[in-house]
């Protein structure tokens, strides 16, 4: 099977030659070519520093940026809502495993984004000194894997993906983190792990729904009509999978641990990518795949996500570490993913994807920025720390601008996708008007608690007089051109979509849109509860005709 | 040429365009633009010298009787929603935009001299661009969307400008507290922005009314929703325009530099709130509830920040709390139903306030010289006096600002003050009560901080004083510190130079006479707002009703400054014997500030601690506790288990077949499998 799989692509590459580049297979050069490039590392030639393979690792990962911004430009059409890109390739059909990779709107911004934040880390990996080889071999493997995962159109395929991605993580938690390294590394695998076991379960029980010859292509488990029950079972195996990920608060206590010890690019990772995956598969599986039971559980969605906004908020306001004050402003913000998915309006479900995709360039330029700091202060607890400002201005500077931007101050994107989770769950007519108000209300609490832990947080570390045993101890250099590049990246964007949101929003919002549908369709036939408005009669429950 | 109202994007924008350029000077070529700061500061004070033209070409436009502009286009979209965005220019923007672009140029060519000695000179003519680009931007808004957008940015350069001497401990936390009190405010005004939308469809101010309207008439919307959805809305204005019990972060904003106090804290960015609500007119006109909350608050405001006033010995926050005070009158005059007035006041105010203010750095910077840059020394009155014979100039000025707030003809502030208590008389004559007292205290408390400052004899050589004052304030100079600034403290007072007494002498001519634009008989910028209302006013206006009340204001006015001359001139009153001791809780009472710092220091801030902190133990106990237990238990299960179990692929092959098993088992029977 396997030397058909190479051979596939083997010739859709040398057609591509002759053809330009309308089939060039742009999603699975995207996966592979990272992949296929990492198993270069371990032949070249050692000389302990990782200069070499630094800047390989760096072309391999702008390379990959291309190609994936290569497959958007000449293959995507923003107002196509289906799967684009797709290819199919029969990998074992004896599982019903099939290579299938494809793009519709709601894979390709993170698919970019994935790209974009690794090129980004890799840069950020730059003084990275110790096993080099293994630190950017792991690195550029995740990168194929991450896009795999976004781009896989195949519920097996898909969790295979999501497995392969644990074990680059794990071992760079494992090898690169701090004191508690093995701790954190251990609590990260047996929670994705073991919570991935629904995924594969929910997956198997769909694919192997109503035929005897398994298809777990996502179209085909599409277009299939589960019932009630079915649907409402394999949503919450699957809610508690990808709760882990996102997180979803009390699901949430792996992530503190393993944020607060991996190093800055691998945090940028964590952060930027990894978080988004849960949400990603919130939306393809629970939201799209399995309407009727997202008909039900969707309140459940936005009590979840106001618990995650508050509840995250105030423990990072009394965190005294920096990375976990960092990551806990991290659960608070998928928070509104949350809200986001579990409103039935295009408004907020697409709020729901752009706050992926702000956290995403926000988390990982506030988490490089602590990575940066820690690499000069040596020390992470606030109380240590205290007018660093004045040694450090620029710093300061891109600490104010990310803070900022992370307070969702508008004219930057975290304003804009929160705006839209607002706009959208309130103006939603399939909820009551009092649910609305208390849950708008609640969540609008984190409009006051964020700004309190992230402008403490600067005060702390900038503001004020400057603490004489850090500053006598530690050099404390300012920004070097790098680390200022780096954050420039990533602001670029983050204030791009705040000022013209659109930018963004166009290329997924007919996916969106598609996607709501169904769900609405799905709410309007199914048992109103009580927080859905009136109370007409369904005629779901009687079990389906097939 | 143009017609001005049609490029009217620009205003915002040529700050905006000056403020990148110099920050990303900043963060790349960083020593290069700190030695060119002239040619930054100079082509900054040029941009904003642009858009000033452009505004005072479309004021005129309007004075002509131009139509007003509006040009949107889609900022996002998704759905059937679309959420526009665009700028608007009227009568009311136009004014605004003239006011804000002269203030700030003003502001800037005081703060080259101000700041000169600073080594973030740069940044401050930065921060200065950015915020003068957000408040043009909020007034040219179309809707109340994008109002809340500048409305936080200018929230946000207000934080970044009080925070501007990062190194203070002080500067930090009121820069903090500005922000998080503003962000109370902005919840609201969030919720309340996403109600009317809800309720409306639309962000559009005019659709917004006639939406809401319609809906209550329908009765589709019941009016308890409509009053806490306005109510939500107002207290964005009440958090930003510093209105009771949210005025808290403005006399801490004074830890800035003090051109900063005069532009943001003073004329322009407090005002915003006076502007929304002026904007929201149409929509608070339908409920007489709000209204009257709004004018209830206002006289709160009002009175409380006159009475704390009374007692301040710092001069920044005695202008401070006169500010409050002045927000407070406006919010009146809001609540009244006569936003032409309130939005007069706010014009004169903005006028004779910057020029305090500009006046109160002025003597600042010439008591740096001689006590050292220490804010508790340099600030505080008890070391001023006598000072104008040494600056005559900013002397001058000051006495024509404290003339102009008191209300005593025909300087600006009598017109517009008294217009707003003409107002008050008629729609809540308790609440003009209040104001004609608050209007003593005012004339009372401005002449005491012109007679402690400017009058009697110097005492700022008084080290024991000086001393005395540091411990009260619990500051211990260090060593270090003290060096530093060694050498200044034996300089002498003297005259700021020209480019601080120019704005002072530019602004006083306004304060003199801009009243005459709205003289209660013939008032032009009532024409110019509101040509019908105008028209009305005009014809309603009776002499004989208006000389009583204007001889009242008069009256209580003459009553406070004579007082305060008594008292701190010829020293034949003592205020603190007859009065502090006789009323010692009183007295205690308003030095304490109403002890509003205090419960919003217990309650809010140690409270949000506490509650963040028990999350926290939570969070890391039992939450993380539970984990960490079921990994033991797990520990302990896994040692058994590993007996009985080979290897791992096989342990998952049969949860999996175990898994489908149970899932063939729930579902094979309901759901036929075949097709």
């Amino acid at each position: 099977m396997s030397i058909n799989f190479f051979t596939h692509f083997a010739n859709q590459t040398i057609g591509t030659l002759g053809a330009g580049f309308s089939n060039f297979p742009w999603l699975s050069a995207s996966i592979l070519f990272p992949i296929g490039s990492a198993f270069v590392i371990p032949f070249f030639p050692d000389k302990g520093e990782g200069k070499e393979v630094r800047w390989f690792a760096l072309y391999i990962a702008l390379i990959t940026f291309l190609i994936t911004v290569g497959s958007y430009i000449t293959g995507f059409d923003i107002n196509n809502e289906n799967v684009q890109l797709k290819e199919s390739l029969n990998w074992l059909p004896n599982l019903g495993l099939t290579w299938t990779v494809g793009a519709d709107g709601i894979s390709m911004p993170l698919i970019l984004l994935t790209s974009f934040i690794t090129a980004l880390a890799v840069l950020a990996a730059w003084p990275v000194k110790f096993k080099p080889k293994l630190f950017f071999f792991l690195i550029l493997i995740m990168d194929g894997g991450q896009i795999a995962v976004f781009a896989v159109q195949d519920m097996l395929l898909f969790f295979l993906t999501w497995e392969l991605e644990l074990i680059p993580v794990y071992l760079l938690l494992a090898i690169w983190g701090g004191k508690n390294r093995q701790y954190a590394a251990t609590k990260f695998i047996i929670y994705t792990a073991g919570s991935s076991i629904f995924i594969l379960l929910a997956g198997l029980a769909m694919g192997f729904y109503g035929t005897g010859i398994p298809n777990f292509e996502f179209s085909h488990l599409a277009s299939q009509d589960f019932s009630q029950k079915f649907q409402i079972l394999c949503y919450v195996g699957l809610l508690i999978a990808f709760g882990v990920k996102l997180p979803i608060v009390p699901l949430h206590t792996w992530l503190p641990d393993a944020h607060g010890e991996a190093t800055a690019p691998v945090h940028m990772l964590l952060a930027g990518i990894l978080l988004k995956m849960g949400g990603y598969a919130l939306l393809r599986f629970n939201a799209q795949l399995l309407p009727l039971a997202h008909a039900q559980f969707a309140p459940l969605l936005i009590v979840l996500g106001v618990v995650n906004i508050i509840y995250a908020a105030l423990t990072s306001f009394a965190q005294r570490n920096l990375k976990r004050k960092i990551a806990y402003s991290s659960i608070s913000h998928m928070g509104f993913v949350l809200i986001g998915i579990g409103s039935f309006s295009s408004l907020g479900t697409s709020g729901a994807m752009l706050q992926m995709i702000s956290h995403g360039l926000i988390g990982a330029s506030l988490f490089f920025l602590v990575g940066a700091t820690y690499d000069r202060t040596k020390t992470l607890k606030l109380d240590e720390m205290s007018g660093v400002g004045q040694k450090m201005r620029i710093m300061f500077a891109l600490w104010t601008a990310c803070s900022l931007a992370s307070l969702a101050l508008p004219g930057m994107s975290g304003f804009v996708s929160e705006l839209m989770v607002f706009t959208g769950f309130v103006t939603d007519e399939v909820y009551t008007l009092p649910f609305r108000i208390v849950m708008a209300s609640l969540a609008a609490i984190g409009v006051i608690l964020t700004p309190i832990y992230l402008l403490s947080m600067l005060r702390e570390i900038f503001f004020g007089k400057e603490n004489p045993k850090l500053t006598e101890e530690r050099k404390l250099v300012d920004a070097e051109p790098r680390e200022v590049y780096i954050i420039a990246c990533l602001l670029l964007p983050i204030i791009g979509i705040g000022l013209y949101p659109r930018l963004v929003t166009e290329s997924y919002l007919a996916s969106i849109n598609n996607l709501v549908d169904r769900d609405l369709n799905a709410v309007k036939s199914a048992v109103k509860t009580n927080i859905f408005s009136g109370n007409k009669k369904n005629e779901i429950f009687t079990a389906p005709k097939i | 040429m143009p017609q001005a109202s049609e490029i009217a994007w620009l205003i915002p924008v040529l700050p905006l365009i000056g403020a990148v350029m110099s920050g990303l000077g900043l963060i790349s070529i960083n020593k290069k633009i700190n030695n060119a700061r002239e040619i930054v500061s100079i082509s900054l004070i040029s941009f904003v010298g642009v858009s000033a033209v452009i505004s005072y070409k479309a004021l005129l436009e309007q004075v002509n009787g131009y139509q007003s502009v509006e040009k949107l286009f889609v900022w996002a979209s998704a759905g059937d929603f679309t959420i526009p965005m665009g700028f608007i220019l009227d009568p009311l923007g136009s004014v605004m935009l003239a006011l804000v672009t002269t203030i700030t140029l003003l502001v800037m060519i005081y703060s080259h001299g101000y700041m000169a000695h600073d080594k973030g000179y740069v940044r401050f003519f930065t921060y200065l661009a950015l915020f003068s680009s957000s408040m043009m931007g909020l007034i040219i808004s179309p809707n109340l969307l994008e109002i809340y957008v500048f409305w936080e940015l200018v929230g946000m350069c207000s934080y970044l400008l009080v925070g501007f001497w990062y190194d203070r401990d002080g500067a930090a936390h009121a820069a903090q507290k500005a922000f998080v009190v503003n962000r109370v405010g902005d919840f609201g005004l969030l919720l309340g922005i996403l109600g009317l939308f809800w309720a409306t469809n639309s962000f559009d101010f005019s659709e917004i009314a006639l939406g809401i309207s319609k809906s209550i008439s329908e009765n589709t919307l019941p009016i308890w929703a409509a009053l806490i959805l306005c109510f939500l809305v107002f207290l964005g204005p009440m958090a930003k325009s510093a209105q009771f019990p949210l005025h808290v972060w403005l006399p801490d904003a004074m830890e800035g530099p003090t051109p900063i106090s005069a532009l943001i804290h003073a004329a322009t960015m407090v005002a915003a709130g006076i502007f929304l609500v002026a904007r929201l007119q149409p929509l608070y006109s339908l409920f007489p509830e709000i209204q009257f909350i709004i004018a209830l608050v206002g006289t709160i405001t009002c009175f409380l920040g006159a009475s704390i006033a009374l007692t301040q010995m710092d001069l920044k926050k005695g202008l401070a709390y006169s500010t409050v005070s002045q927000l407070g009158y406006m919010m009146l005059a809001m609540g009244c139903g006569a936003p032409i007035a309130g939005i007069f006041h706010l014009i004169t105010h903005a006028c004779f306030k910057a020029m305090l203010f500009l006046g109160s750095g002025s003597v600042i910077h010439a008591m740096e010289e001689v006590v050292g840059h220490q804010p508790v020394l340099a600030q505080d009155m008890r070391l001023m006096g006598g000072l104008r014979k040494k600056m005559p100039y900013t002397s001058a000025t000051f006495l024509i600002g404290c003339v102009a707030i008191s209300g005593i003809p025909p300087l600006a502030g009598f017109w517009s003050k008294d217009e707003i208590l003409g107002n008050a008389f008629i729609s809540f004559p308790v609440f003009w009560l209040v104001g004609l007292l608050t209007a003593g205290m005012t004339a009372f408390y401005m002449f005491r901080l012109y007679f402690l400052t400017f009058e009697g004899d110097f005492r700022g050589d008084n080290k024991e004083l000086q001393k005395e004052l540091l411990v009260a304030s619990q500051i211990s100079l260090d060593e270090e510190n003290e060096e530093e600034h060694g050498d200044h403290n034996h300089g002498s007072l003297h005259e700021s130079p020209w480019s601080m007494t120019f704005p002072l002498v530019f602004l006083a001519v306004p304060s003199v006479i801009i009243g005459f634009m709205g003289l209660p008989w013939d008032s032009k910028f009532a024409n110019l707002l509101d040509p019908e209302e105008a028209e009305i006013a005009s014809q309603a206006f009776e002499l004989k009703e208006f000389l009583p009340l204007a001889i009242a204001s008069i009256f209580v006015a003459a009553i406070g400054i004579t007082i305060a001359y008594q008292a701190y001139f010829a020293r034949k009153l003592n205020l603190s014997i007859l009065f502090a001791e006789k009323f010692p809780a009183i007295n205690k009472f308003l030095s304490k500030k109403w002890y509003l710092d205090d419960i919003n220091e217990k309650l809010f801030v140690k409270g949000s601690r506490k509650l963040a902190k028990e999350v926290l133990e939570v969070d890391s106990k039992v939450v993380d506790g539970v984990v960490n237990l079921t990994g033991l238990v797990t520990l302990g299960s896994g040692e058994g288990l590993k007996y009985f179990e080979t290897g791992r692929a096989q342990f998952y092959a049969l949860i999996v077949f175990g898994g489908v098993i149970l899932l063939v088992a729930i579902f094979g029977f309901q759901s036929p499998s075949v097709t």
